[in-house]
């Protein structure tokens, strides 16, 4: 194995399924009613059930934070601990972090605005602004953990985790970090959820209690996934993957370009990491189907995990890993149609 | 002697700052000494402060598809005068990757009746378009859309140090050979909930600011874009293209310290400061100037200049600073592309530019704070120093396209 190679040792992840560390063992979950605003009828989403932070990580203070701020640095600190490393005895100068977000700290954002709703752009709350910037989570978790490495927030139209995860890479290759805490997540807020909606994007499955349908618009989620990225060669750790290359794009020949990565490799499985619509028969099913050959193993994006913004890979990289696909090289493969293209390749241990 | 595979090299800049479009605009302005901070009112009601404008963009906000919020369209703007004169049909150009840096990105098209109402405000008025805008990532697209770029694109959000690290991640691509030529850079509007944020947060001087004054009392807000197109130097001498400058050195840190303040003795900073000329393989004594992040917040300044002192602490002669937020505020997003655009214009025309109002300096023995008249200096490299909300760090080292 290449020691340009970059080891997954860690994975933490708070979602729908709840904050987990390590790999989330596949269950079926189905929409529920929003209940954190007042909607209008019936209104279903893939939604983070309320917990404390602090039960999960003792001592964390949440209260001022925006939630995917608090998510970010329960999702951190379980990668943290998933992968088995002691801070304390690392140079944390060397450590980096790298977020992904499609929209940042929508929560608080929206805060602000009401705060200059009622009392004028005069009379703002000034508790909400730093806190709503969208480097704040990277920030949080660079703070918590006293990490001082490049702290970087990035953001890529439906590649977000795509994009955190090969700079991320990119770092470790040019010596500018020796381990990364890569991160990507979003949070469903009102007017994130409204937008879907008078965009008429939502699946069906948002406004009855019935089985997902196939395609046909989606159901939004939440959540924040860290995966911990280190140089491979730890003796003490067990990688879930490593990650080889990476291409991303916004347009092209998607096909031809991912073919050109591979040099020739064959990838045994292929997971589809959409955004939006999950089904069976969408744009990046499709992708897949045309490069990898009949043996592949094509897995299907998730609801849970295609409705989370722009910030899904991760989260459909650790549900495709925890059904323990067999040894050889995955593709994680992202196509936004006519408006761009990821692609990651992982050697599977 | 440098790899020409693995030197970055700068080929284009491309300027839009309340000087005007365009780094002859720029250079003429910063370089007659003129001020652009000027008192304001309109912003929202009851706002009174200093801030620098850029004026009416000559580009439309909307066009059958799609609405560009006024930092899409500083940005394209400045991404069109960097690539002035580039062969817009070759595949080195198609294939390109944009990296944009915005704090405000679509913030400006936004209102805040869109917290009452969401739904109402969508369909009232184009909010569905102009909500589309406020992802970070819509500047990137925008600018990549409008110059027919397909490869990578990417928003950088790091605060103030946004776009000093757009500038870093992009030359970290080129050397992972991921894109032919990468357009990096940053773009900020003007904007009421910035304004009013800062505002609320006390940080806003309402006279013209005086970064590194032992009387400063806070930062103005500016507007402006700035782009760089960065390649390495064996696809620039394959194009015979024009080097404008050499990007030798480039790094970036976090504080971890606190989420607003800087760690109050710049040990961040100054580790940034470290690693950056370590990249460039350059002594201390080979910084000929350096572009300060100088605010002009009382916490900025003083942490700023003990990093200096510190990562500088070997040197024989103070080294010179100057911050030139003095000129045309903090463009926030932009502010580390427009300070490498003058970094780099500093170093091409060997002129050291003063601090604007600079009458009673912050005392440290190991810095040379410029004020007063331009000092003019052959410099072979120049630092552009960028920090931000959330203890984000950033340093980018530039020589001349001779080095």
């Amino acid at each position: 194995m290449s020691s340009n190679l970059a080891a997954i040792t860690g994975i933490g992840s708070v979602s729908p399924y709840g904050p987990l560390g390590g790999l989330i063992q596949p269950r079926s979950l189905e929409p529920e009613s929003i209940t954190a605003w007042t909607t209008a009828g019936l209104r279903r989403a893939f939604v983070m059930k309320p917990f404390r932070p602090a039960n999960v990580v003792p001592g964390l203070k949440t209260r001022r934070l925006d939630r995917l701020s608090a998510w970010a640095l329960v999702a951190s600190s379980l990668a943290i601990q998933d992968a088995g490393i002691d801070l304390s005895s690392m140079d944390r100068s060397r450590i980096a972090v790298v977020f992904g977000t499609g929209f940042g700290c929508a929560e608080l954002t929206e805060a602000f605005y009401q705060s200059a709703a009622v009392n004028g752009w005069g009379g703002t709350d000034p508790s909400p602004f730093p806190e709503g910037l969208a480097n704040a989570p990277a920030s949080h978790v660079a703070l918590w953990h006293g990490l001082r490495g490049p702290n970087i927030t990035v953001g890529s139209k439906g590649l977000a985790g795509e994009s955190a995860l090969i700079q991320a890479a990119s770092l470790l290759r040019h010596g500018q970090a020796d381990l990364a805490i890569v991160l990507a997540g979003d949070t469903l807020t009102r007017a994130i959820y409204q937008w879907y909606e008078v965009a008429g994007l939502l699946s069906p499955a948002c406004y009855n209690e019935e089985p997902l349908p196939e395609g046909d618009g989606f159901v939004p989620s939440e959540g924040v996934a860290a995966l911990v990225l280190e140089p491979a060669g730890r003796q003490e750790a067990r990688a879930y993957a490593h990650f080889s290359s990476g291409r991303w794009a916004a347009r092209g020949d998607a096909a031809g370009n991912i073919r050109e990565m591979l040099g020739g490799a064959v990838p045994s499985v292929i997971i589809c990491a959409g955004q939006g619509a999950p089904c069976a028969h969408g744009s990046t099913p499709a992708l897949a189907r045309e490069i990898g050959d009949s043996s592949a193993v094509i897995v299907a994006p998730q609801a849970v995990a295609a409705g989370i913004a722009d910030a899904g890979a991760f989260l459909h990289l650790i549900l495709a890993l925890s059904g323990r696909p067999r040894g050889g090289q995955a593709l994680l493969l992202s196509t936004l149609g006519d408006r761009g293209f990821a692609a990651l390749l992982l050697e599977l241990p | 002697m440098l790899d020409p595979r693995k030197t970055i090299v700068v080929t284009g800049v491309g300027v839009v700052s309340p000087y005007g479009i365009g780094m002859d605009c720029l250079q003429a302005g910063i370089l007659s000494g003129k001020s652009c901070l000027a008192k304001t009112k309109d912003m929202y009601p009851g706002f009174e402060g200093s801030t620098a404008h850029v004026g009416s963009l000559p580009l439309a906000a909307k066009d059958s598809m799609h609405r560009y919020s006024r930092s899409d369209r500083l940005a394209m703007l400045a991404a069109e005068d960097a690539v002035r004169g580039f062969d817009s049909e070759s595949a080195a150009f198609r294939e390109s990757g944009v990296i944009m840096a915005s704090t405000v990105a679509g913030l400006s098209e936004i209102e805040p009746e869109i917290a009452q109402d969401p739904e109402a405000w969508y369909r009232h008025d184009g909010g569905l378009l102009r909500a589309a805008s406020y992802p970070a990532a819509h500047v990137a697209d925008a600018v990549g859309e409008h110059l027919g770029i397909d490869g990578p694109r990417c928003a950088v959000s790091a605060a103030c140090a946004s776009s000093a690290m757009a500038i870093a991640l992009a030359a970290n691509i080129l050397l992972d050979d991921a894109a032919p030529m990468m357009l990096a850079g940053g773009s900020d509007a003007l904007c009421p909930f910035t304004l009013s944020g800062f505002n609320s947060l006390q940080a806003l001087d309402p006279e013209p600011c005086r970064p590194f004054d032992q009387n400063r009392k806070g930062l103005n807000l500016g507007e402006g874009a700035a782009v760089l197109v960065l390649e390495t130097l064996d696809r620039a001498m394959a194009r015979n293209a024009k080097v404008l400058a050499v990007l030798r050195g480039w790094a970036m840190t976090n504080d971890a310290f606190h989420s607003t303040a800087p760690q109050t003795q710049g040990n961040g900073l100054a580790d940034c400061m470290r690693l950056a000329m370590e990249m460039a393989e350059a002594g201390c004594d080979e910084i000929g100037y350096v572009n300060a992040h100088g605010t002009g917040t009382p916490l900025n300044d003083i942490a700023e200049t003990h990093a200096y002192e510190t990562a500088f602490r070997e040197r024989i002669h103070p080294v010179p600073v100057s911050s030139t937020k003095s000129y045309f505020g903090h463009c926030l997003g932009a502010a580390g592309a427009l300070e490498a655009a003058i970094t780099i214009l500093t170093v091409r025309c060997g002129a050291l530019l003063p601090t604007l109002r600079l009458t009673d300096p912050i005392e440290s023995p190991s810095v040379n704070w410029l004020r007063g008249e331009v000092v003019r200096q052959t410099l072979p490299l120049a630092m552009s120093v960028s920090a931000g909300f959330g203890g984000s760090n950033a340093a980018l080292i530039f020589g001349s396209a001779h080095s």
